[in-house]
């Protein structure tokens, strides 16, 4: 018997995640060679080049959405590994205490700067800062930092009484200079060539200049500076260019047989604003046969508007009158990325910077192969 | 050993059957050098105002007569790591 090319429908349900009411089915990919008897699934580039597409949604500096369609979980999850874990960021490494008299300890306070994130110019931050490596000789540490590889900061403040208070004052913000430390209060030193890549608009400061550091009383005093280092999130998660980066699969609804009236209301309700819409029966459908619309022209029906906003909360499948008249499912190869910047990078060069830190990688592997075969 | 019959430890004296007289007396050690003629700054655990102590004053604020004196922090720079 001949081979007979797959249908579009079947197509589509290979590469559909069925959703049921306590179940999931048709999880893994098929898509590769020998799995259907003659079709050659073996994976070629150009077929990748004709099926893949990336859309934005959203791309904003601090957040960003967008699909990467017709690609495996395989690569969109190294993506998303890769934004949390392998892209480099600027941090509070080392924190040299001079003086610490407030509440907070001094080993809770250096780990809350640490994670306090820092924006400057994108050239010096990217191009001019370079890894620091610890020395293997410790006494030579400190023959180790350079304008290139170090940034230092400072954090001096000191609260006092405040003369000028109104008597019977409460507020600790009015009644004392400096009761509140914010990120603000933290000065950069430039040193070197530091200057050229970091000022005017490009100075290293907080992303965030409201984060509350400590809180002060009169006499307290903290006095201390920062070295900060470039670091990846796989060593500390302070290094993470993301708050988070994550992806899910985009929904699939679909309506076997029509939903009309009071029920497509509640079949509307079942799911998030906007994803089911309602809309008149026109007199085309309702004259077709065998259609279900037979004599409701006029009535509303619900049909599916946008499913990407759905959450699969699978609410419509504990109603009794929808049984058989919704399938719920998830399309295999359309990944909805949201990668949420903290500020040091743009969210969208974020991705950018994953694709090239994955070619980057496979190349370097390529190299290494090569050498092994050889 | 009761509370009556404790007895405050004395460098001075070297002879108090409570610490024995051992090594710990053979050299008296001699705190005028350290910290600027002998005082020693302590923080009052009531007003937080700076106290200074002397050997053989009696370990008392000056300010507000609270007992309970803190020893002041390092002034040496302490390093840690934000982790």
């Amino acid at each position: 018997m001949p081979h007979k090319p797959p249908t579009k429908e079947e197509l589509e349900r290979r590469k559909t995640v069925g959703i049921h009411e306590e179940t999931v089915t048709n999880v893994s990919a098929n898509d590769f060679p020998m799995n259907y008897p003659g079709e050659d699934h073996s994976w070629d580039i150009e077929a990748f080049k004709r099926n893949f597409r990336v859309e934005f949604h959203q791309n904003d500096p601090f957040e960003a959405s967008f699909s990467l369609v017709g690609c495996d979980a395989s690569i969109a999850n190294a993506f998303r590994r890769i934004m949390i874990a392998d892209i480099p960021t600027l941090a509070v490494e080392t924190v040299f205490i001079n003086n610490n008299t407030s509440v907070i300890q001094d080993e809770v306070l250096a780990h809350r700067l640490g994670l306090i994130p820092f924006k400057g110019g994108r050239e010096g931050l990217h191009k001019f800062l370079k890894w620091w490596r610890r020395p293997a000789d410790e006494s030579q540490i400190n023959n180790s930092y350079y304008d290139f590889n170090t940034v230092l900061l400072r954090l001096d403040v000191r609260c006092e009484h405040n003369e000028d208070a109104a008597p019977g004052e409460t507020d600790p913000t009015k009644l004392y200079k400096h009761a509140h430390v914010y990120a603000r209060d933290i000065e950069f030193c430039p040193v070197g060539r530091q200057s050229r890549y970091f000022s005017g608009d490009d100075v290293i400061a907080p992303v965030h200049p409201d984060i509350l550091i400590a809180k002060l009383r009169p006499g307290q005093e903290i006095s201390l500076t920062m070295h900060m280092h470039k670091g990846v999130g796989s060593d500390h998660a302070k290094f993470s260019p993301v708050a988070t980066a994550s992806y899910r699969l985009m929904p699939v609804i679909q309506i076997e047989r029509p939903i009309l009236g009071a029920d497509a209301e509640k079949f509307a309700r079942c799911f998030p604003r906007g994803v089911i819409g309602l809309e008149p029966v026109t007199k085309e459908e309702a004259s077709r046969k065998g259609s279900g619309y037979e004599g409701h022209e006029g009535e509303l029906k619900a049909v599916v508007v946008d499913p990407m906003r759905d959450t699969v909360s699978r609410e419509c499948l504990r109603h009794e009158e929808f049984k058989g008249k919704v399938k719920l499912g998830r399309r295999r190869d359309h990944f909805i990325f949201l990668v949420e910047s903290t500020g040091q990078w743009e969210s969208d060069a974020i991705f950018l910077e994953a694709v090239a830190h994955l070619k980057k990688r496979a190349q370097d592997l390529e190299k290494q192969v090569i050498n092994m075969v050889r | 050993m009761s509370r009556e019959e404790y007895q405050v430890p004395n460098t001075g004296s070297g002879n108090s059957p409570a610490i024995g007289g051992g090594s710990f007396n053979a050299g008296q050690r001699d705190f005028s050098g350290e910290s600027g003629g002998g005082v020693i700054y302590y923080i009052c655990g009531d007003c937080a105002v700076r106290v200074p102590l002397e050997r053989d004053t009696p370990i008392r604020c000056q300010k507000c007569g609270a007992r309970v004196l803190y020893k002041e922090r390092t002034k040496r720079m302490v390093q840690f790591e934000a982790r």
